[in-house]
């Protein structure tokens, strides 16, 4: 990737603690921390909103104090498992690197990104064994969560030094993004950017982000070009997008709509894959917008709730579906929201039902609510449908509602 | 009326053994030479206010220091004083003039 591809927020990300904008009192206790080593507590959690500098702190103090960073993000799974298999080899050894001579390392470092994402089944057991890491580390280990206050991290925040981050201020943001401009050659008035500092909320990631799209084509920033900031509080529905979108006479239009647009990334992508064949009739063009379109799915995958780095290129692909053939546009009707959550409300219903089927032949069988679905309930469904069982019904404690339910139940 | 404190360093009229304790949980600190409470740590600033104000019967502010020059301002004159979440609390910040003049872009990046 050519330097000058690069995202502002990744060519001007702090390289050393000094650069990090803001919360000087976070940044002390840290290092404090890290340089005394745990004296008290073997953790840390750094704790805020996001874009104010936690991830970036980890990193320039890993870099400044020569610890070797061992990462764990949301991107990653974090169960029991995958947390011992990760974490427990890089806290429990010291490195080889501390024996060499030239390379001058402290060691690792353990830090896992965004712990308040450890949710559902595939991160089971993730907090528990997170907990006995900390107790057996023989390195710093540092989390960093944007909502502390998640049930799941209650024992968590037990074993760790709590520090808070807050928003950044405005004449801070206002003073970085007054010289990334003048880096980046960009002529910007100076309310342009007190606009994009007020609009970003204490996000300074956001404000380089607005700054870079803003500025980057004609290297000038007038307050004219950012009234634009203002539509991204306004609630613009599924469906104005989805017009404007499709309407687009160009990839750079599409792009510049996605960009100031605060739909749900995920909902879009399936209305855009759901929509495409009512806006493209030549098969051709529709297996271009095809193409494009599940470029862009790789990529949302690849963001995850972290890399958000990676996110123009999620438009990037996402924009082409829109502009495969911009003169053949012809107004149509919308599918929206998308098929796959109007399928989802309306079985949401059926959905519950079979739940609470499941979760009675579970218990009756001890086993799981997914065993119950998939070997259980295609056999009771048979007997119930050949021979209305009594004896079955009240040993299962079906309602009748429900053993009509099984009886009728076309899939599962 | 406000009172003005300084976060490192401020006095308050004697208070039982349990509220100094309370006051040192939520991350006050005491200097027993001076006699000067300070900001420990800002996890719960917003407790912090709240018991100091309690304290001195009085709504409290602290001053800000810019991170440029060293100069003591409040955010009464800053001209986004309504937009700031953390106003009023001790926190870093740049001071009009620094942020004016630009000579605050020497120290970043």
């Amino acid at each position: 990737m050519l330097r000058n591809d690069l995202l502002w927020v990744e060519k001007y990300r702090p390289k050393k603690i000094i650069d990090i904008m803001g919360n000087e009192d976070a940044k002390a206790s840290f290092i404090e921390w890290l340089q005394n080593k745990r004296h008290n507590k073997k953790a840390v959690l750094l704790y805020g909103p996001p874009g104010v500098g936690k991830t970036a702190l980890v990193n320039a103090a890993a870099k400044e104090y020569n610890f070797t960073i061992i990462e764990m993000n949301a991107s990653d799974t974090r169960s029991e498992k995958a947390v011992n298999a990760v974490a427990k080899p890089a806290t429990s050894y010291m490195a080889l690197d501390n024996f060499s001579d030239t390379i001058k390392t402290k060691g690792n470092m353990l830090f896992l990104d965004e712990v308040d994402g450890i949710a559902g089944n595939e991160d089971r057991g993730g907090v528990s064994a997170i907990i006995k890491i900390i107790e057996e580390s023989l390195v710093p280990v540092i989390m960093a969560a944007n909502d502390p206050d998640v049930s799941k991290l209650r024992p968590l925040k037990k074993v760790c030094l709590l520090i808070r981050f807050q928003q950044v201020r405005i004449p801070l943001i206002i003073a970085l993004l007054q010289k990334i401009s003048s880096l980046e050659g960009v002529n910007a008035e100076f309310e342009a950017l007190e606009r994009i500092a007020q609009n970003s909320r204490g996000d300074v990631r956001s404000a380089i982000n607005d700054l870079q799209s803003l500025s980057e084509h004609d290297h000038a920033l007038t307050l004219q070009d950012t009234l634009m900031l203002s539509s991204r509080n306004k609630d613009i529905g599924m469906d104005e997008t989805l017009r404007e979108f499709f309407s687009a006479k160009s990839v750079g239009e599409a792009s510049r709509l996605l960009r100031y647009s605060s739909i749900d990334y995920d909902n879009f992508l399936l209305s855009v894959s759901d929509n495409l064949p009512r806006r493209y009739t030549d098969p051709v063009e529709l297996a271009q917008a095809y193409d494009s379109v599940s470029q862009a799915d790789m990529f949302r995958g690849r963001i995850g709730t972290e890399n958000w780095h990676l996110l123009k290129y999620f438009f990037n692909e996402l924009t082409k579906a829109a502009a495969v053939n911009p003169e053949s546009y012809k107004p149509f009707e919308f599918i929206s929201p998308p098929i796959r959550i109007i399928t989802l409300f309306w079985t949401k219903g059926k959905r519950s039902m079979l739940d609470g089927i499941c979760l009675k032949i579970g218990s009756r069988c001890h086993v799981s609510k997914q065993t119950a679905k998939l070997d259980f309930v295609p056999f009771v469904k048979e007997i119930l449908k050949r021979k209305k069982s009594i004896n079955l019904i009240e040993w299962f404690k079906f309602t009748p509602e429900e053993a009509d339910f099984l009886i009728k139940m076309s899939r599962f | 009326m406000v009172i003005v404190l300084n976060k490192n360093g401020f006095k308050l009229p004697r208070v039982d053994r349990d509220k100094f304790i309370a006051l040192m949980r939520i991350g006050l600190d005491y200097n027993r030479d001076l006699n000067l409470f300070s900001i420990k740590s800002c996890n719960n600033i917003e407790k912090v206010m709240e018991a100091v104000s309690a304290i001195l019967g009085d709504d409290v502010v602290f001053m800000q220091k810019c991170i440029h020059c060293g100069k003591d301002f409040s955010c009464a004159h800053c001209k986004y004083n309504e937009l700031c979440v953390t106003k009023d609390l001790p926190f870093s910040c740049v001071c009009a003039e620094c942020l004016r003049d630009g000579s605050i872009l020497k120290n970043i990046l």
